[in-house]
């Protein structure tokens, strides 16, 4: 089975680095970290991921911005997106609607297994 | 008259012969005998100063004297013994027949001169009996001249007697000082006009004058005199006519008395009379004088008016039965018997009194015994004062001071509701305070809650990691990683809450039934419940009426109680639910309510009640359950904000949440919502949304 490509944007690089080993140590995923939200695109469109992992809340850009770009992307609207968010609440997520509406949220911190389980789900 | 009594009474004359010729002597002395039917008592002496001595030793009451005597001669002898007895009648018998001689003695005041040898006796003896007739009349002449100058000298009121002219002819002594004459005599041939005023001489002259033509008399006038300086007295005047002995009206006399001072303390009296008069007129008490019978003897006007009558003289010889009722004037009548018979004086006694037009009025009476110079009692005088006005003042200000009594209360009960108003005022500030203290919380929280969460995603996914590193079979080393997992979810428990909370902002209201919620709630807790052994236990009521509530965040209120109680029990027990209606009777309100939220009397409310058979809350933490961070949990097994959340949801919904232990253990929260029409929920600490 070909591994999954996942790029993972967020502006905690500690947090991408242990996502990125523990995804890789399955041997399922091959896992691209962006650290600036602003360049999420250009890296998107190097790497051509299967999946993206995107934090709402960044530095000059978030992932809402990056979302709306992505849609607007030929080759990259149809790559399926997972919010990961820190501060955001269920009902925060609803009020807010919009560019993130609709899109499944992971709420950090969050367990290596829930994530797993949520990737797939989105990927399949 | 006293001698002549004597005589007639047949005691002698006596007689001093004074002649010096013993048979002069002896001869005189038997004609007296003899003519004189020895009504004579003669006795001799032979010179002047023989005779003379006789006179002084007393008792001689006519002197017969010879002119020619050896110590004195001729009318000498006349002058000498009259100047020595004055009073003494003497009869001259003279040898010498000299008619100037005799006219001489006799204008001197001898009674008789007798010429020796011409007569028998007899004329001797009228001579002397009418001597001393004639010197008797004329001492008594004299005596009344006296009286009559004794009188005009010395009495103080003013006599005098005027001619037809009315001019004066005699005037007393005090007449003359008033006219500033030395003597009376200066008056005579003067008038009025020469003293008076012409107006008052005039008017004088005209009544003497008529009394002149008339012969009345002007009796007891009371007259002005003025005098010419401007001075004038007022004078008491009797007129009268001065006749002679024929009746002839030759002038007037008459008699004026100096009444000034009468005068004026009369003018005073009658001024303060007048005075009086009108003061007791003008004075608005009723003021009255009865006699012992009761009846009326005088009153002033304020008494005629308050009895109805024209005036006070109306009353006189009236009584009270003529003006009051029967009983009424029966007990004034005994009122004043005891005044009478001075038993007691009525001293401003106030009753209430009936009068004959049907008015009852309170009067104050004074009535006291009036008596007479002598101190007995003839009647009594009444003061009476109409007091109904100053009683209906004082009935008002009774009843004034019984409101003001009253709104005094009422004030300190305002006072009482101002300050409890004020107490709830501070609470409600208070609770501001708190609220906004919770806003600055939440923001904090949701602030804070990115850079924590994302620390804490790094630790947990680095744990999940290592768990899968070879390592991890380590019994030592996998219990530290599932302590660090447990450490990185409470932490995220904690910041969760304050999202939780920070995030209850807006309310997504539907109407709801609240029993449906609390099915959902105890669906999601049934895993604990069963696991802990718990029985629930659901009393609700049928056909509860739906409540405007957002069912989300309301599901998270139930399911915090039921964790709550959950906890609170731990192992075995029972979580019993119940649901109802009730109707607001009290309306208590809580400190800080905002009075939207504040319940109505009539309301229907939605009540749901979770009751607990767990520990309870320990008495002095009961009032903190709401507090953030508070909690009765072990460390670690909750994080202090439950309860706060949940009270802040409930707050949002305008419902209200209590929280008790119950007598039989354990705990109650009590939920009460609205029926019917919820609230729109904006958040009570307000601030912008962050999401």
């Amino acid at each position: 089975m070909d591994k999954k490509r996942i790029l993972i944007v967020d502006d905690e690089p500690s947090f991408t680095r242990m996502v990125k080993l523990y995804l890789e140590k399955t041997n399922d995923y091959e896992v691209t970290e962006e650290n600036d939200g602003a360049k999420s695109i250009a890296t998107a469109r190097a790497c051509r991921p299967d999946l993206i992992l995107l934090d709402v809340i960044m530095p000059g850009c978030d992932g809402g911005d990056v979302v709306a770009q992505l849609r607007n992307d030929g080759d990259l609207k149809k790559v399926p997106v997972i919010f990961l968010t820190a501060t955001m609440s269920q009902e925060g997520m609803k009020a807010r609607g919009g560019a993130i509406a609709g899109f499944p949220v992971v709420v950090k911190p969050v367990d290596a297994k829930k994530l797993i389980k949520q990737i797939e789900k989105s990927l399949s | 008259m006293a001698n002549n009594d004597e005589s007639n009474n047949g005691k002698k004359l006596r007689v001093l012969l004074i002649e010096d010729s013993p048979t002069c002597a002896a001869l005189a002395r038997a004609q007296l005998a003899e003519a004189g039917k020895d009504a004579f008592e003669v006795t001799v002496a032979d010179c002047l100063a023989k005779g003379l001595e006789q006179l002084s030793a007393g008792g001689v009451e006519v002197v017969l004297l010879d002119l020619t005597l050896p110590d004195c001669w001729g009318l000498d002898t006349f002058l000498r013994v009259h100047q020595h007895a004055p009073h003494v009648p003497v009869v001259v018998m003279s040898g010498m027949d000299d008619q100037e001689l005799a006219l001489r003695t006799v204008h001197e005041g001898a009674q008789d001169y007798l010429v020796k040898g011409r007569d028998d006796g007899s004329l001797m003896v009228r001579a002397i009996q009418y001597g001393v007739e004639r010197q008797r009349l004329r001492q008594e002449l004299a005596r009344e001249q006296n009286l009559l100058r004794t009188l005009l000298d010395s009495v103080p009121d003013r006599i005098y007697f005027k001619d037809r002219q009315s001019r004066f002819l005699l005037i007393s002594r005090a007449m003359a000082r008033l006219f500033h004459l030395d003597s009376p005599e200066q008056a005579q041939g003067k008038t009025d006009f020469d003293f008076f005023t012409e107006e008052h001489a005039r008017q004088a002259f005209a009544d003497e004058q008529r009394i002149l033509q008339s012969g009345e008399p002007v009796l007891d006038k009371v007259e002005k005199e003025t005098f010419a300086g401007g001075r004038s007295l007022w004078a008491l005047t009797s007129k009268l006519p001065l006749r002679t002995q024929d009746g002839e009206i030759v002038g007037t006399f008459g008699v004026s008395k100096d009444i000034t001072s009468l005068k004026l303390l009369e003018e005073e009296l009658a001024q303060e009379r007048t005075f009086l008069r009108a003061v007791i007129d003008a004075i608005p008490d009723q003021i009255y004088v009865k006699d012992i019978g009761g009846r009326f003897t005088d009153a002033n006007r304020a008494t005629a008016r308050s009895l109805d009558v024209a005036s006070a003289d109306e009353l006189v010889g009236r009584c009270d039965f003529d003006f009051f009722p029967a009983d009424v004037a029966a007990g004034f009548a005994a009122e004043e018997r005891a005044v009478l018979d001075g038993i007691l004086p009525a001293l401003h006694r106030e009753s209430a009194i009936a009068f004959k037009d049907g008015q009852t009025r309170w009067i104050a009476t004074t009535k006291v015994p009036l008596r007479d110079s002598q101190g007995r009692i003839i009647g009594l005088v009444g003061i009476n004062n109409d007091v109904t006005e100053r009683k209906r003042a004082e009935d008002q200000l009774h009843d004034l001071n019984f409101d003001l009594a009253r709104s005094q209360n009422e004030l300190l009960g305002v006072l009482d509701d101002l300050k409890k108003s004020h107490a709830d005022l501070k609470a409600a500030q208070m609770q501001l305070i708190e609220a906004e203290k919770l806003e600055s919380v939440g923001r904090i929280a949701a602030g804070v809650a990115h850079e924590v969460k994302n620390p804490l995603a790094i630790l947990l996914m680095g744990i999940d990691y290592l768990e899968s590193e070879p390592s991890a079979a380590d019994p030592g080393v996998a219990m530290i990683l599932k302590d660090m997992r447990d450490a990185v979810h409470r932490g995220d428990a904690i910041v969760r809450g304050l999202l939780d909370f920070s995030a209850v902002r807006k309310l997504d209201l539907e109407p709801t039934d609240l029993n449906a919620i609390i099915d959902k709630s105890l669906l999601l807790v049934r895993h604990e419940l069963v696991k802990a052994n718990l029985t629930a236990v659901r009393h609700f009521a049928d056909g509860l009426p739906p409540v405007m509530i957002d069912s989300i965040k309301m599901q998270q209120v139930f399911v915090n109680l039921f964790m709550n109680a959950v906890h609170a029990m731990k192992q075995e027990g029972t979580l019993t639910v119940t649901t109802r209606v009730r109707t607001v009777t009290d309306v208590a309100h809580n400190p800080g309510e905002r009075d939207a939220d504040r319940l109505r009397a009539g309301e229907l409310m939605v009540e749901a009640q979770v009751d607990d058979t767990g520990h309870g809350v320990a008495a002095d933490k009961i009032t903190k359950v709401f507090d953030p961070f508070f909690t009765t949990k072990p460390t670690g097994s909750g994080t202090g904000l439950g309860l706060t959340v949940v009270k802040k949801i409930i707050e949002l919904h305008g419902g209200q949440i209590q929280l008790m232990n119950r007598p039989e253990g354990g705990v109650r929260v009590v939920v009460a919502l609205r029926a019917g029409s919820g609230r729109v929920g904006d958040s009570p600490i307000g601030g912008s949304g962050i999401d």
